[in-house]
């Protein structure tokens, strides 16, 4: 018998805006324990919020694999690994105080604005440890800070939104960005007079991923029910096309390890490289089923059974800039998009709320409400042209991913 | 119970959940777990600042009240606080669900019950793949204020999910299952029409080609409409995006002609389902709201510090997802109202048309989207071929004022996976419906 601990714990901030005023403070610091184990080839598994009493969440354990689930598969061990990205982004007595400076500042800049929603200090911690002397332990602590943002006028409920996530925080820079799309958000500007026009999508926007989250799902790929299914090891996409699974703390908000464990080279995993289809993601059940790669993409509740989960995506960056990569054209950055889809057989359309007309280096100006539409083989394909290798602005980690599409006017 | 302090607003909400899930993909056990936690939130309120704490240990409850209001700054003009004197004193319990609750099922009757599900799975040659979830949840809460009120209830939900991959050479497919209801025995007997879905799906593999653009008459299932009145129209009537917003309150006066004379939407609480929210989590009860009525703009959701503002009634429309989030205005169950033509009669009008059954996803905002599954093309007033359609768009204030025809008949739909989102709160259980929605000149792509 083999008993694994998984826990997670978040310490959250929490200060509600207004209309560019602060009217609530929020705390937040909860701890949720699972408790695994694991016994002739069955697991039994049980959970615990806050404070728990160790013997009767491991009699439960042992109740649960009464279940019969089968867990067949090698558990992590002898590995002691820690990583730590937290560190202190603003003080947390000045938190309040920071974020009246910062909403007092677009008061007076941006008189036109109401900007609400919430400003999120986060501090998370994960840890994945059993008797076979694996310990794993991830700690990080970042800023999710979405701004909505309507112009006092406007009849709409929101008409675009700033995003300042991550680890770094900066009042100047802050301020800077959003008063570059408040500014760009002002001056209206026509669609330019072309079918065809280079697209620009922020990397951390999963909508023109959302067809390789539902295809390169391993059981789907694995039970031949994805459209990529039969296409596994074949060149379909962009040769300059190469598609990650990251677990990589560098690249985004998350743990090294997943739920099981598994720890990838330099925490990635190539799913399509260099426009070849590798693999699926797959967890160690599904990587089993179907004879894939283990790609380590298991997700648990603190209280569940370790499940293929949904990976963070990355696409690999070009050595180009934004500017360099549309070429001297104006680009569509979509800022706002909600409510498309891809069909099964791949086709994509959607309806754009908010774009600018990007050069390369700023947002000019705010374009009519749009429609762009394409399908996954050309996204990716021909059209594909590339994500950038300089970010969105120097508080963000997020780049530029640029692909030509059909756009028009709604 | 508890000690609240002086010239401050003080309340207390305790949860105490009760949930199951099963899961087996392809016939393989995946989860099998009962969740069973209480846990609190708390909030002071100054008149100027609202302080919030949620904790797992209920036993520092009262701790916590103290810690909060160490933040706060005592105000002892706090019960005249527009906010303060607008939330109701309730003292009222009411336990529905006591002697049928899901605690009291045994977890083999609710693997078994979803297992007999299994041969109509295992039987279709075109099902690739599948994922079937057994999922119930009861929720007890109590809920006591500064102002004395104290509020017990319940809430239930039980159901079944499957999705399902259908796969025929290069064509894919994929669709829900789902049904739900707020009691065990409700679940049983409903074989045959899974049966009859899963033909249809297959057929609709089989059969669907992609769409030809354009702008068409599309015909709303119950469930699509629901969708629809929810992203549509529903966000739009959450009071707090209205808070001090002239231009906003100017544009969404009550009174206001904003839909087809046929149209009105509601949101209820009362309504047993998914969206069965008879206090909402500030205590209040829930009241039938009309957000349009005969197409007039008649009512929106509020909280208590929205109803304030606006100097509107309560609509018992506060609700936080879980103990770890303040409440915030959101909906319960909403519902278009049946109209006086048959269903049949309102096909029967339509030359050239779609009919859209399932959806996958909706949004709303000026423009609002659906997302169509199981669609097919209307000819000369019959159901015709299936089509493969990426999404449906219309302005939401045009649109309401194509809506040209109701069926007369209201169906009300529940969930038990999924819900709505809004802000960072999501899935909260909502309930949604509506009778078959006619609508003209929508883009389809």
């Amino acid at each position: 018998m083999i008993k694994e601990k998984y826990i997670n714990r978040v310490k959250k901030i929490s200060i509600n805006v207004t209309q560019t005023k602060i009217d609530s403070i929020s705390h937040k610091d909860i701890e949720k324990t699972g408790l695994r184990i694991y016994k002739n080839g069955y697991i039994g598994y049980s959970g615990a919020i806050g404070r728990y009493e160790e013997e009767e969440l491991e009699k439960r354990a042992k109740d649960s694999l009464n279940n019969k689930m089968p867990y067949q598969y090698n558990l992590g061990k002898n590995l002691r690994k820690k990583e730590d990205f937290s560190s202190e982004i603003i003080k947390e007595d000045n938190l309040v105080e920071e974020l009246n400076e910062l909403l007092g500042a677009l008061r007076k800049e941006q008189p036109e604005f109401y900007f609400s929603n919430k400003f999120n200090l986060i501090e998370h911690e994960v840890r994945l440890l059993n008797d076979n002397g694996l310990d794993l332990y991830y700690k990080d602590k970042y800023i999710d800070f979405i701004l909505i943002f309507k112009e006092k006028t406007s009849p709409n409920i929101m008409d675009g939104f700033v995003g300042l996530n991550g680890r770094k925080y900066s009042r100047k820079l802050a301020l800077e960005n959003i008063n570059q799309i408040c500014s760009a958000y002002r001056n209206k500007v026509m669609l330019p007079n072309k079918k065809v026009l280079p697209v620009v999508f922020s990397t951390d926007d999963m909508l023109p991923l959302e067809k390789f989250l539902e295809d390169l799902n391993g059981d789907r790929f694995g039970s031949k029910s994805s459209l990529l299914s039969n296409k596994r090891n074949k060149k379909i996409f962009n040769e300059n096309f190469t598609l990650y699974q990251t677990n990589n703390p560098n690249d985004c908000i998350v743990p090294f390890f997943d739920a099981e464990g598994v720890i990838n080279d330099n925490h990635r995993y190539p799913l399509i490289k260099e426009g070849i289809i590798v693999s699926p993601y797959t967890d160690k059940r599904i990587s089993n089923k179907y004879n894939l790669p283990l790609t380590g993409c298991a997700a648990a509740e603190y209280d569940g059974m370790p499940n293929l989960g949904f990976p963070k995506l990355k696409i690999k960056e070009s050595e180009k800039t934004a500017k360099e990569l549309l070429g001297g054209e104006m680009g569509i950055f979509i800022l706002v998009a909600s409510g498309g889809d891809f069909t099964p057989e791949g086709n994509f359309a959607t309806p754009v709320q908010l774009a600018f007309l990007f050069d390369g280096e700023k947002f000019i100006g705010r374009l009519p409400e749009l429609s762009i539409s394409s399908n996954v083989f050309h996204m990716f394909g021909d059209s594909f042209l590339g994500v950038s290798k300089d970010t969105m602005n120097p508080l963000s980690n997020n780049k530029f991913l640029i692909m030509n599409m059909e756009v028009s006017k709604i | 119970m508890f000690k609240f302090p002086d010239h401050l607003y003080t309340d207390v909400r305790i949860e105490d959940v009760y949930e199951t899930e099963i899961v087996y993909s392809t016939g393989e056990i995946e989860e099998s777990k009962i969740r069973n936690y209480k846990a609190a939130f708390i909030r002071v309120f100054d008149g100027e600042m609202w302080y919030y704490s949620s904790i797992s240990n209920l036993e520092s409850i009262q701790k916590e009240i103290d810690s909060l209001s160490s933040y706060a700054s005592p105000n002892r003009e706090i019960d005249n606080h527009p906010i303060v004197n607008k939330l109701q004193v309730t003292k009222e319990k009411l336990l529905k669900f006591e002697d049928n609750g899901m605690e009291k099922i045994e977890i083999k009757r609710k693997h078994d019950l979803l297992k007999e599900h299994f041969p109509l799975l295992e039987g279709s040659t075109f099902i690739k793949n599948w994922k079937a979830a057994y999922v119930d949840r009861k929720v007890n809460k109590e809920f006591y204020s500064s102002k004395g009120s104290e509020v017990i209830f319940d809430t239930q939900s039980t159901g079944i999910f499957i999705s399902m991959q259908f796969g025929y050479e290069e064509k894919m497919f994929s669709e829900n299952y789902q049904i739900s209801y707020d009691n065990f025995d409700s679940l049983d007997g409903k074989l045959e029409n899974f049966k009859s879905f899963i033909k249809q799906c297959e057929d609709f593999l089989l059969e669907s080609q992609p769409v030809k653009p354009g702008k068409y008459t599309v015909i709303l299932s119950p469930s699509s409409a629901g969708v629809f009145a929810h992203e549509s129209f529903g966000h739009k009537s959450e009071a707090d995006f209205m808070i001090g917003d002239e231009a906003m309150k100017k544009e969404w006066a009550i009174g206001k002609k904003v839909g087809s004379d046929i149209l009105s939407i509601v949101d209820s609480g009362n309504i047993s389902g998914s969206g069965y929210t008879p206090f909402d989590d500030e205590g209040i009860r829930a009241e039938k709201t009309y957000l349009i009525k005969n197409g007039i703009l008649s009512g929106r959701l509020h909280s208590g510090a929205t109803a304030a503002s606006l100097e509107e009634n309560l609509t018992g429309n506060a609700r936080a997802v879980d103990f770890e989030f303040e409440p915030i205005v959101r909906m319960t169950t909403t519902y278009i109202e049946p109209g006086n033509k048959t269903k049949d009669e309102l096909f029967s009008e339509v030359k050239e048309g779609i009919y859209v059954e399932t959806i996958k996803h909706g949004s709303g905002m000026s423009t609002f989207t659906l997302a169509p599954s199981l669609a097919y093309y209307i000819k000369d007033g019959k159901i015709a071929n299936a089509v493969n359609i990426s999404v449906i768009t219309g302005n939401v204030m045009e649109t309401l004022k194509e809506i040209d025809g109701l069926s007369d008949k209201l169906e009300i739909l529940s969930f038990v996976i999924g819900g709505c989102g809004k802000m960072e709160q999501a899935p909260l259980p909502v309930g949604f419906g509506g009778p078959y929605v006619r609508v003209n000149n929508l883009n389809v792509q």
